[in-house]
């Protein structure tokens, strides 16, 4: 089963023990061989929307901020509960804030 | 509570192997770290669902394993040393270090295949033994007896829990690798998604790969063996079709490859690379994936590259499977003529005799060749010899488009449409006669079921000829008895007489049966030096002795007369000789009743019938006797006896 989990924009900015201490999460999953690619986001990003024949590109950033992506995890498991495990030792790490988990078809 | 049970289960999964390694490192004995885990695991169980799911779960269960792990050994040894053990585990980041060497030992060489693949998939992966048995269509009992058995085995041998010295590591990795690559293809052929346990088998491969290849990073094969993995389940659901039929390579819809696992795939693969390493087989066969992978169309695949690595990889791996895929690239890259007369000098190679892959490859380049006729009768001979349903429907579908074509033929060139007799069908009246006794008809019938499965039911009676029924002699009983070779070849004068074909027999000999002289010594007792002291000892005894085996493992410790080298079992006396003597004291330790040998296993808690008094083991079984013995030296226990003198050695009151 493989699933996505994906992080929100916290409120915080990272600091430097934070980065060391996701690079180490980061090589644990890797090591585990659960992990088959992560990647941090940039903020904003483009609004692609279509409606009808028409397509229309928007620039970010965009008010609702809070529902954007900060970063990604694509982890393949067992279960789903070995997911909330693995998003449960991520959100200690990074603290306060919220992650999503939803899996993967096809 | 299942909700708790499922998160113990999935900290299990994610935390047993670093759990288990690190008490291993304590306690030195891979068995008994898991039975401490697992009391671990039962705290857990026991606790969690009342105070809810500790902060930190698989700290909570190390730090308990832990504990245990402590009072067994203040329990067993004397203080010094336990506080050098205790500091020593406490040593921060080895976590990685226990796992790499958990997998080692779990593949060590002293244990059958079998056990090895079933004590890394419950020790390594954390699997169940319920999900080992059910991901390997085995019953649960069997795979817990393994289980205990290996432990058993690794204890006996001594195998502690260091690290294969630098010597010894190329050959123990070679043996890990193996066991990852059995279980990736175990979950791999299972195409019809029925059980997707079976499935989930390619991802624990997989995962565990992936682990050996991080923990192991200088280990060119093991990231080798990663990239064929992944490459290998970057086409898994392009395999089969929607109603589970398998769709061959160059059939496949690309677009529905995985280029995640792809790309994860060429990424080891460059790892491997860059050690620079001369490739291994793994790294050989990754780079045959990688040909396929890059390959936007079928009709792209640089199947020169891919013939040249087979030339490559069968150098390193000489054998008839390896050599037959050489076959099917010969057959792309040089066309089918050469691939054919690749495939065609396998015919003769016993270790192919039942394999389908052999008449469905043949298949395959004799349409080819539109020689339709023959490439029908390949196919349909690959679906009688295949185990596999979807690849059994893919094989009768490819029989019957070569049927057409061969038909279309026959139309365009008007020949008779009568249909001719078969192998198949001669060979069923042959067998129906009213004439034949079953003892006659059974012994004609083992002929010429080998001869249907090697020449295919559909061979016309017209081209069964003297040369291909001695191919099939040669290949199936050429080192057998001769007084086998003369049975079979009776059967096919009897059958040549009956079809009116005389000749048929004319290119096999009559092998000159000599009558076998009783061996003069009696043949030697096997050394197997990897048997447990047990199993030494009762085939030392079995050996010397020439008693019953029934006789011999009905012995009880109160019978044995060691002074006098005997002991009496039922009305007999079993006698031995100074091998036997050496061993019996060692295998008695102290015990003074109860059976002489005894299971490795521990007793269910009920029964009372026939078990140690000191350690509540039963009398070890002569089936699980005659299993291990089999397995050790090939050979029954009853063989071991002395034959010859048995007499003089037994006497009967």
């Amino acid at each position: 089963m493989r699933f996505l989990m994906i992080q929100k924009p916290a409120d915080t900015q990272p600091d430097e023990k934070l980065f060391a201490e996701m690079g180490a999460f980061v090589e644990e999953l890797t090591a585990a061989g659960v992990l088959l690619a992560t990647g941090g986001l940039e903020p904003g990003g483009l609004l692609v929307s279509s409606h009808g024949d028409e397509i229309t590109v928007t620039d970010g950033p965009f008010a609702e901020a809070k529902e954007a992506a900060a970063g990604f995890a694509l982890i393949e498991v067992g279960t789903k509960e070995e997911a909330i495990e693995l998003a449960r030792r991520f959100r200690k790490i990074v603290g306060d804030g919220e992650s999503t988990i939803q899996q993967v078809f096809g | 509570m299942p909700e708790v049970r499922r998160t113990i289960d999935a900290v299990w999964k994610l935390e047993s192997a670093r759990i288990v390694g690190g008490l291993a490192r304590l306690v030195h004995d891979v068995g008994l770290a898991e039975e401490l885990a697992q009391d671990a695991l039962v705290a857990a169980l026991e606790q969690w669902p009342t105070a809810g799911i500790p902060d930190n779960p698989g700290a909570w269960l190390t730090t308990v394993a832990r504990r245990r792990a402590i009072d067994h050994l203040r329990r067993s040894s004397r203080t010094t040393e336990i506080n050098t053990e205790i500091a020593y585990a406490e040593q921060p980041a080895q976590a990685q270090d226990d796992v790499l060497r958990l997998i080692f030992v779990c593949c060590h060489p002293a244990l059958p295949r079998d056990a090895r693949v079933a004590l890394t998939l419950r020790l390594v992966a954390g699997l169940s033994a319920a999900e080992i048995a059910r991901a390997f269509l085995q019953d649960e009992p069997q795979v817990v007896r393994r289980i205990a058995a290996a432990k058993q085995t690794l204890a006996e041998e001594g195998v502690g829990f260091a690290q294969p010295p630098g010597a010894a590591l190329p050959g123990r990795l070679a043996s890990v690798l193996e066991v990852l690559y059995l279980v990736f293809n175990e979950g791999y052929s299972a195409t019809e998604g029925q059980d997707l346990i079976r499935a989930d088998l390619c991802r624990e491969a997989l995962r565990l790969g992936r682990m050996l290849a991080t923990l192991a990073p200088d280990e060119a094969e093991a990231h080798g063996l990663v990239a064929l993995m992944e490459l290998q389940a970057s086409r898994s659901a392009a395999r089969t079709g929607p109603s589970g039929e398998l769709i061959p390579l160059h059939e496949q819809n690309r677009g529905r490859w995985d280029q995640l696992l792809i790309k994860r795939g060429f990424a080891a693969m460059l790892r491997a690379r860059a050690l620079g390493a001369p490739p291994g087989p793994y790294v050989v066969q990754a780079a045959i994936a990688v040909c396929h992978a890059q390959a936007r169309t079928a009709a792209d695949t640089d199947w020169a590259r891919i013939a040249t690595l087979y030339d490559a990889l069968v150098r390193l791996l000489p054998t008839a499977v390896v050599r037959l895929n050489r076959a099917v690239a010969i057959g792309f890259a040089r066309g089918p003529a050469a691939g054919l007369a690749e495939a065609d000098a396998l015919l003769t190679d016993p270790a192919l005799r039942d394999y389908h892959l052999l008449p469905a490859v043949r298949g395959d380049l004799l349409s080819r060749l539109s020689r339709h006729e023959e490439a029908r009768r390949e196919f349909e001979r690959a679906a009688v010899l295949t185990r596999n349903h979807a690849e059994r429907e893919f094989l009768r579908r490819r029989a019957a488009e070569s049927r057409r074509a061969a038909e279309s033929r026959w139309a365009a060139e008007s020949t008779p449409g009568a249909a001719p007799a078969t192998l198949g069908t001669a060979a069923a009246a042959f067998l129906s006669r009213d004439d034949l006794d079953r003892a006659t008809v059974r012994s004609y019938g083992q002929t010429l079921t080998r001869l249907r499965r090697a020449l295919g039911d559909s061979l016309p009676v017209a081209e069964l000829t003297p040369d291909r029924v001695a191919t099939v002699f040669t290949t199936a009983w050429g080192s057998a008895a001769a007084k086998t070779w003369n049975r079979h070849r009776a059967t096919v004068r009897s059958f040549a007489a009956w079809s009116s074909l005389p000749a048929l027999a004319e290119a096999l000999d009559r092998r000159p049966e000599t009558a076998q002289p009783p061996p003069a010594t009696p043949p030697e007792l096997p050394e197997s030096p990897a048997a447990s002291l047990r199993e030494r000892t009762l085939w030392r005894l079995l050996h010397e002795s020439s008693a019953p085996v029934t006789a011999v493992l009905a012995l009880n410790v109160e019978d044995l007369d060691l002074e006098d080298r005997r002991a009496r079992s039922g009305d007999r006396w079993v006698t031995w000789r100074s091998g036997t003597a050496r061993l019996l004291p060692e295998l008695v330790a102290g015990r003074t009743s109860g059976p002489l040998f005894l299971t490795d296993r521990r007793p269910p808690p009920s029964g009372t019938a026939d078990r140690c008094p000191h350690t509540g083991r039963a009398r070890l079984s002569y089936e699980r006797a005659e299993y291990l013995c089999k397995q050790a030296t090939g050979r029954t226990l009853s063989s071991l006896r002395q034959r010859g003198n048995s007499r003089s050695r037994l006497s009967t009151r």
